[in-house]
């Protein structure tokens, strides 16, 4: 098959079933790892095809798992964060939902390069339709010798539970999926101890994306090497963008990593409608700090966005066209971060509210600057100092979406 | 236990020395500065959640937890500076913008964690003009206490106290965001002996007894230490009091009575029952001097005692151990016991002590003991073998001095005045009123535990000497006092020391 | 009466907790399980969860109350769930939202006196390139459009 054709992502999703899997070549990778490397190899490789996790942290997945100590005794898990919730994104619905063998072997490989007898996927409760494929994908792996006590004949035994959320954006933190998935309501640990070393069920834990464990067959098929050729040295592959808003073809674009932005807006999603302009554009999901029309020049990659002052996130694009009124999308942020802070830390729990009471009062009764240079400041008050990074995912947008567009607001309140 | 590790660090510029394991927080305190905090309590697993306590840490970009960093060789630490001051008013201001006004109608005023920080932190104009979440302000929560979820801070010390130490679990968070609030299940309320505990831990008012709501305010109120008495573990208590102020007569002089951290003995926390125990200091005590049950005022107890120290003196000696009794409590002190020793054993001759105490009860996994008496080791270390008379010893004595009332909860009324009848003399000193009294020939009124100095010997052995914590009400003396006195009209040499 | 899952749900209940380490981890496939069943979890069933997960009750309560995804008091036949976020909101959701309440006559959060709709809103169902986005029953439906979501009302008040 040539190179060009390796794809994560089928056009469609009547190819989701093992048999199509297989005849795409499914499960090699697994069969070659299993037969003939060890599992630091794995890591290697892993390490070296520079896969960034693609949830929204962007950290190395191959350095995530030399974080386990290799001596510890005991049980081992593997935490499958399919708790997609950053608004804007909708990619790993698509993997669950087209490939989802992609991520039981991703699964597989990952977990023998560790050592992990056991992984749960943490699917959000919104999917709950999706995962029926998703289980319907394990049972056919099971019985065909992909999951089980030994694995294709080696010594190796993995045993995936898919396990659904119900309801709570947060769970999509990791120690917040590990509090959800032992029982608990979704609120985020305190880090150190960091989850390699006291996750879940106090256990050694790797927790990784969809996508990301749905990435790793293709690394140990085709090679580092290979990988980082198709995207950047340090952040290598093909990524799935997802856009979606005033644009002709929104969808999901496996394109490699460092694609320039506007060439997924304009050349891959068909750019806006006819006389219709671009106003903003939101390009990691929305608790990524909104570009305006002239940063849009960048190629999407982790460091890059991170060096334009935004992020690359979980790589969902949303393109706000002109005409829409900034106010309100300040409010759907707004409304969207007070809904679902979880409430556990003294800032987000009531900075979150407080931003949003102050945001439905201008929409209400109109307010002046000083209204907005509180939401800035609030928002300073929430940013660096909060038990998890949801505090920064929403004091960043919501500063970001004040300061770009300060001038239409300020008119916009003004009464 | 080998010693822990000694680290040095420096803190504001100081060079602080902490044992390996201390959190920063801890070893500030140590050091003399303290770091405002809501969230974190030593009694508890960390939280982190209030995010009060940040600190700069050399190194570390971010201002990090000092509740949660462990002391480090050479960790540099800056509680002060301007980055760690804003965020300290941040958090306040974070806090008061959905707290309630209710200051002057709040028992925690005056002893708040929120009002203190933010005289000290704070002092800030206020920026919020949005209305205040409005919230459930008098929720009955079990055991006499009140949630006020208005003021709630959602430190959630109080659930983590009921899962981690208590382990009974009734309080947990419900919802989320800013709608998070502590709540139970109806028909599970908090109810387990360390519910007072809720009250001492909850930084601000939104925990409250329903037994101090309204009654005083906390700086009317005189803290004085003493050990608690009501059962063999000791805990260290404060007896916190009113002497007079408002200048009316009060309804009580103690308020209530508060854990005292010592980690030796209760660690951080006191069981209600001990809690309760405030009760007993001011309620039933026996009214006044008496004498076959009349009041007789103009009497003073040398005179009262005086007329004892004749009854005894008209025993001839060989008879006294056949025909005086003496039945003494296990709420006396070493120092007192000491002395009833020197003065019936060596002094008098007697061979047989009696002890009435109440009696024990149920023992928990925290701190209750099973015995209800805070000195029984005392009593054995001083060489009495503690036994409870039989009626009929008791009835063929010519002279019975009964410390205490405990007889009371072994015997049937009807049966103790039937052998009090039968007694030509009987002399009661006791703290509290019984309906024996107005069957004695004296009742002298004795301090209760918190009313004296001295010292108890608690379950594990541990010698505790406290001192007194509260003023006797006019008329009540020591059972010190009542042997040192009978001694002296003896004349015996019952070699007191001075414990009053 | 004692409270009771059906036999088949029981069943699927046990499968659900044998995974787990500890069975108190099963708690939210369990509740999905039997909301399910009965469209809402009832204080009864609330006590149920407790007692087969050994859990204290207050645990289950806290995760009813922290989780969107459950009901305490009954629902409609039918959920329809709105989402309100950007991509959405972008493409009219507001419009689509009041649309429906209006055709339904109830607010968001609300039944309808006929018990056959309930309507609720939320956030991001990451379908974004389908919006506005709307999930009946759990099944996605969009883009949608006042005419589609009238359509579907009337399709589903004639199955009802």
């Amino acid at each position: 098959m040539p190179e060009t054709e390796v794809r994560l992502l089928p056009a469609d999703d009547a190819s989701w079933r093992l048999e199509s899997y297989l005849r795409e070549g499914g499960y090699k990778a697994l069969r070659r790892v299993l037969t003939s490397m060890a599992p630091a190899d794995v890591v290697t490789e892993v390490r070296r095809a520079g896969l960034r996790g693609r949830g929204g942290a962007g950290f190395p997945a191959g350095a995530k798992w030399g974080f386990v100590p290799q001596a510890a005794a005991g049980p081992r898990y593997l935490c499958v964060n399919a708790d997609e919730g950053e608004p804007g994104t909708f990619k790993d619905r698509l993997v669950l939902w087209r490939s989802p063998h992609a991520l039981v072997e991703g699964i597989g490989i990952t977990a023998f390069a560790v050592g992990i007898p056991k992984a749960f996927i943490y699917v959000r409760g919104e999917y709950a339709h999706i995962s029926e494929r998703l289980e319907t994908a394990i049972a056919e792996a099971r019985t065909a010798g992909f999951l089980g006590p030994r694995i294709l004949g080696s010594d190796f035994g993995l045993d995936v539970v898919v396990h659904p959320g119900a309801g709570a954006y947060i769970c999509g933190e990791e120690t917040a999926l590990l509090e959800s998935l032992e029982g608990r309501r979704g609120q985020p640990r305190l880090k150190p101890p960091f989850p390699a070393a006291v996750g879940l069920f106090r256990s050694p834990t790797v927790i990784n994306n969809v996508e990301t464990l749905a990435s790793v067959p293709q690394i140990l098929l085709h090679g580092a090497d290979w990988f980082v050729g198709r995207g950047l040295p340090k952040d290598g592959g093909t990524r799935l963008f997802g856009i979606s808003g005033a644009v002709r073809r929104p969808g999901v674009y496996e394109l490699p990593v460092g694609t320039p932005l506007r060439a997924i807006i304009e050349d891959h999603a068909g750019g806006l409608p006819e006389g219709r302009r671009i106003k903003a554009v939101v390009p990691g999901g929305l608790s990524a700090p909104v570009l305006k029309p002239e940063e849009l020049d960048l190629p999407m990659d982790v460091d890059s966005l991170a060096k334009a002052g935004s992020m690359l996130g979980s790589a969902g694009i949303v393109v706000i066209p002109d005409g829409t009124p900034m106010l309100d999308v300040l409010h759907v942020m707004a409304r969207f971060y007070a809904h679902e802070s979880c409430g556990k830390c003294t800032p987000c729990r009531i900075g979150t509210a407080w931003i949003l009471k102050i945001v439905e009062r201008l929409k209400r009764a109109g307010g002046g600057p000083a209204d907005l240079d509180l939401i800035i400041a609030l928002a300073g008050g929430i940013k660096g100092r909060t038990l998890c990074p949801f505090g920064d995912g929403a004091a960043l947008p919501i500063q970001a979406l004040v300061t770009k567009f300060r001038g239409e607001l300020e008119e916009a309140v003004a009464r | 236990m080998s010693e822990p590790r000694r680290v040095r660090l420096t803190i504001d510029g100081r060079t602080v020395e902490a044992d390996a394991g201390t959190n920063v927080l801890k070893a500030s305190e140590a050091a003399g500065i303290d770091i405002p905090h809501f969230c974190y309590h030593p009694g508890l697993e960390i939280e982190g959640s209030c995010r009060m306590c940040l600190v700069e840490i050399e190194g570390l970009p971010k201002l990090e937890l000092s509740c949660s960093t462990l002391v480090r060789e050479g960790l540099v630490v800056r509680t002060s500076t301007e980055r760690v001051r804003s965020a300290r008013k941040d958090v306040l201001e974070f806090l008061l913008a959905e707290h309630p006004l209710d200051c002057p109608i709040c028992d925690k005023a005056g002893e708040c964690l929120l009002q203190d920080d933010y005289d000290r932190h704070g002092r800030y104009a206020s920026r919020s003009i949005e209305t205040r979440e409005r919230r459930e302000k008098k929720l009955p929560i079990g055991r006499r206490l009140i949630l006020d979820r208005e003021r709630c801070v959602l430190c959630s010390r109080c659930v983590r106290f009921l899962r981690q130490v208590t382990r009974t679990g009734e309080l947990g968070v419900f919802e989320r965001a800013v709608r998070s609030e502590v709540g139970l299940v109806e028909d599970r309320p908090v109810d387990n002996n360390y519910s007072g505990n809720l009250v001492d831990i909850c930084p601000v008012g939104a925990i409250t007894a329903e037994d101090f709501r309204f009654r005083t305010r906390a700086w009317f109120l005189t803290r004085k230490p003493t050990v608690c008495p009501h059962c063999g573990r000791g805990c260290a208590v404060f007896i916190e009091s009113v002497s007079g102020y408002p200048l009316k007569r009060s309804d009580s002089r103690v308020y209530r009575v508060t854990a005292r951290e010592n980690p030796a003995v209760n660690g951080h926390w006191i069981c209600d029952l001990g809690r309760d125990g405030r009760h007993d200091i001011d309620d039933g005590r026996t009214a006044g001097l008496a004498g076959k049950g009349r009041e007789l005022p103009g009497w003073t107890w040398p005179a009262a005692l005086a007329r004892v120290g004749e009854a005894i003196r008209a025993l001839p000696a060989p008879d006294r151990r056949a025909r005086l009794a003496v039945v003494l409590n296990s709420r006396m002190t070493c120092e007192e016991l000491a002395l009833a020793k020197s003065l019936f054993v060596r002094g008098l001759g007697l061979d047989r002590i009696y002890f009435a105490d109440a009696k024990p009860g149920a023992g928990d996994r925290l701190l209750l003991t099973p015995e209800r008496v805070p000195n029984a080791r005392g009593v054995l270390e001083a060489g009495f073998d503690p036994r409870l008379p039989g009626l009929h010893e008791l009835a063929a004595s010519k002279v019975a001095l009964i410390f205490g009332t405990g007889l009371a909860a072994h015997f049937p009324e009807e049966a103790l005045a039937e052998v009090l009848a039968e007694i030509p003399e009987k002399h009661i000193f006791s703290s509290h009123a019984t309906p024996l009294d107005r069957l004695a020939d004296t009742v002298i009124p004795t301090a209760v535990p918190a009313e004296k100095s001295g010292t108890y010997i608690n379950v594990e052995g541990l010698r505790q000497t406290f001192a007194q914590a509260l003023r006797p009400c006019p008329g009540v003396v020591t059972e010190g006092d009542i042997l040192s006195g009978l001694a002296d009209r003896l004349a015996i040499d019952a070699g007191r020391d001075d414990a009053r | 009466m004692t409270y009771a899952p059906s036999p088949a749900a029981l069943r699927k209940i046990e499968d659900a907790i044998a995974p787990y380490p500890e069975p108190a981890a099963a708690v939210l496939p369990v509740l999905h399980i039997l909301q399910g069943e009965s469209g809402f979890i009832s204080r009864e069933a609330e006590d149920w969860v407790a007692a087969k997960l050994s859990v204290d009750p207050i645990r289950v309560r806290e995760i009813l109350s922290f989780y969107t995804m459950f009901r305490t008091v009954p629902g409609g036949k039918h959920t329809l769930r709105v989402c309100r976020n950007l991509s959405c909101h972008l493409a009219g959701a507001d419009d689509i939202l009041a649309f429906i309440g209006d055709r339904l006559g109830i607010a968001s959060g609300g039944t309808t006196p006929d018990g056959l709709f309930s309507l609720v809103t939320a956030e991001c169902l990451g379908n974004c390139d389908h919006a506005p986005c709307l999930q009946v029953d759990g099944i996605d439906h969009g883009p949608i459009s006042r005419e589609s979501v009238a359509a579907l009302i009337e399709e589903l008040k004639a199955h009802a």
